[in-house]
């Protein structure tokens, strides 16, 4: 009887679970059912939760009448270029972080923290100014250089939070061996740290891919471009397409979601190990 | 679990410390480049008079004016009387469906994890991408949630959720909240695991209510990573820009105008750069305050 009880208690915590799912994934739900659906269904206000044809033609006319391409290729520099500099900053940051304390390192710790408490609006006026004066504006690199700067402290607590987990004992044995202490960290603590990376990598990644602040602020031409800034350049216009404009999302969102969905695990276990706790 | 000193001999350790600010230097110089040069930037923009896109164009010397009119002006007030409400009304349910996420997910069930990538899949959504699918949903001729409250009989006529005074701060909260939800998710899966099992069997033991198992022993080890969470929430959607400048550009008049989106309007659309740097200070000053405000309240609080 008791037994009977408490897996009808399970079974409703299941269907809990799966019905706020759904209730929270609608959005995206819809955005993609609305990609697919013909023009006239939307004209004709047919908005059925499943619809009677699904069609490609809206992607079609998307690549056609826009510079999606150009805007794609955009975002991947943007992302990936911020990304692999800040990882880069960040392995060397948080490992010195991680195994040296003096007041130096302390020091640094403390300010890599408060400048996360930076608003990044305030920070787009002096940016604009900067990067006007070095002739950057409408340079795809100065966003690069600006979405580094805001994932660097991020990245650099959490794999800090990583590597204190991995004992000193490991490191000393490599030195015995002879190895240097740049080659005990790409041999010895890199490898461990892996999930702590990937944590990072997949953050900033997110982040760049992400921005539209300063992308919008520091990128003028259209084909310069990513494509969150292309997407908001659709709203609005001539009556605003919604078969385009959540195409567009969908183009936008996609590539994220399958980067999401691979590395998941490892971001709850990042935000474990450093990134909340620093 | 932090690092001790490197042990052994004196030399070693003086060797290695020069080999660990090596290893800081390109973090320092990228935030001296990008941080705090800027911010000087921004001060001095701040005390530049007159108006000016490009400030090679400006007048010469030094002046208050723009911080007379953030300081004496209901205009910088009302963006920040906005900004609190923006971020507390998108904290809220964005905390609640967090933690009542977490709680839900705890138990393990065939395709656990599944569900819980599936659930926590907002997070990687760009904001604007967000945006754009909320604006269709609230869309005041075909969207979806006009037609589901006209169907279910709550509405008896469409609203245009974003032209409309009274509900377009709830309209431009729900995406925000909705990408913002997997944060707390997460972070409060994660502290959950570190909750022992045994603490819930004693607690049963001495007859615990569920209410008072959460009151006594879930909440306890929830705190700490509740109080840091929603302090990185408060400052994100402090400055969020990619939903209300999608969505409504901080209308209908000014009713979703906080300093975040005025700040972007004073310098590009009215080339007032000097009057938005001003803005950006004041509201460095507020979120600073805000966040030693709270820092003090949790410290006494938990000590």
């Amino acid at each position: 009887m008791k037994l009977k009880s408490r897996s009808t208690v399970k079974g409703l915590r299941i269907a809990a679970c799966v019905g706020v799912t759904v209730a929270l994934v609608f959005p995206l739900y819809w955005m993609l059912v609305t990609a697919v659906r013909p023009t006239r269904d939307l004209l004709t206000m047919d908005l059925s939760i499943i619809p009677s044809t699904i069609t490609l033609d809206g992607f079609a006319a998307l690549f056609k009448y826009n510079p999606v391409t150009s805007w794609l290729r955009v975002s991947t520099v943007l992302s990936l270029g911020s990304a692999s500099i800040s990882l880069l900053i960040s392995i060397f940051a948080g490992y010195s972080l991680s195994r040296f304390t003096g007041r130096g390192h302390q020091v640094m710790g403390l300010a890599l923290l408060l400048s996360r408490m930076l608003p990044g609006s305030l920070l787009v006026v002096p940016f604009y100014v900067i990067f006007l004066r070095l002739g950057l504006i409408d340079n795809v690199l100065s966003v690069v250089l600006v979405d580094t700067v805001f994932i660097v402290p991020f990245a650099t607590w959490l794999l800090k939070g990583f590597f204190d987990g991995i004992p000193r004992e490991l490191e000393e044995a490599a030195w015995v061996d002879g190895a240097g202490r740049i080659r005990a960290l790409t041999s010895v603590i890199l490898p461990l740290s892996a999930p702590g990376i990937a944590a990072a990598a997949t953050y900033s990644t997110i982040f760049g891919w992400g921005d539209f602040l300063f992308a919008r602020t520091l990128l003028t031409t259209d084909r310069n471009w990513p494509v969150t800034v292309g997407i908001v350049s659709f709203i609005g216009d001539n009556g605003t397409d919604w078969n385009s404009i959540m195409g567009m999302g969908l183009i936008a969102v996609l590539p994220m979601m399958v980067l999401f969905i691979l590395a998941e695990r490892h971001l709850i276990a990042g935000l474990t190990a450093g990134g909340v706790k620093g | 679990m932090t690092a001790t000193g490197a042990g052994g001999a004196g030399l070693r350790v003086s060797r290695d410390s020069l080999f660990g600010y090596l290893l800081l230097t390109p973090a320092v110089a990228l935030l001296a480049l990008l941080i705090v040069y800027p911010l000087i930037l921004a001060l001095i923009l701040s005390l530049t008079p007159g108006r000016f896109l490009n400030p090679a164009t400006a007048p010469p010397g030094l002046s208050l004016e723009h911080y007379r009119r953030v300081l004496f002006s209901i205009q910088a007030w009302g963006d920040l009387l906005r900004s609190f409400l923006y971020v507390f009304g998108s904290i809220a349910p964005a905390f609640l469906t967090g933690l009542g996420l977490a709680l839900l997910f705890r138990q393990p069930f065939r395709g656990r994890r599944w569900l819980r990538t599936t659930v926590l899949l907002p997070w990687a959504v760009p904001g604007v991408a967000a945006s754009t699918v909320f604006l269709w949903m609230f869309d005041a001729s075909f969207g979806i949630v006009n037609k589901i409250l006209l169907g279910l009989g709550l509405l008896a006529a469409p609203i245009a959720w974003l032209a409309d005074t009274r509900t377009v701060m709830a309209a431009v909260i729900a995406p925000t909240a909705w990408k913002l939800f997997p944060l707390f998710t997460m972070v409060f899966m994660a502290a959950l695991q570190a909750i022992p099992l045994e603490l819930y069997e004693a607690a049963r033991v001495d007859g615990a209510s569920i209410g008072a198992q959460f009151r006594h022993v879930t909440w306890p080890g929830l705190r700490v990573s509740a109080y840091i969470v929603t302090l990185i929430a408060f400052l994100g959607v402090f400055r969020e820009f990619d939903f209300i400048f999608p969505l409504t550009s901080g209308g209908p008049g000014r009713s979703t105008m906080t300093l975040a989106i005025d700040i972007f309007l004073q310098a590009f659309q009215y080339s007032d750069l000097g009057y938005a740097a001003a803005l950006g200070i004041f509201s460095l000053v507020v979120a600073t305050v805000a966040v030693l405000v709270t820092t003090r309240a949790m410290r006494r609080s938990t000590a």
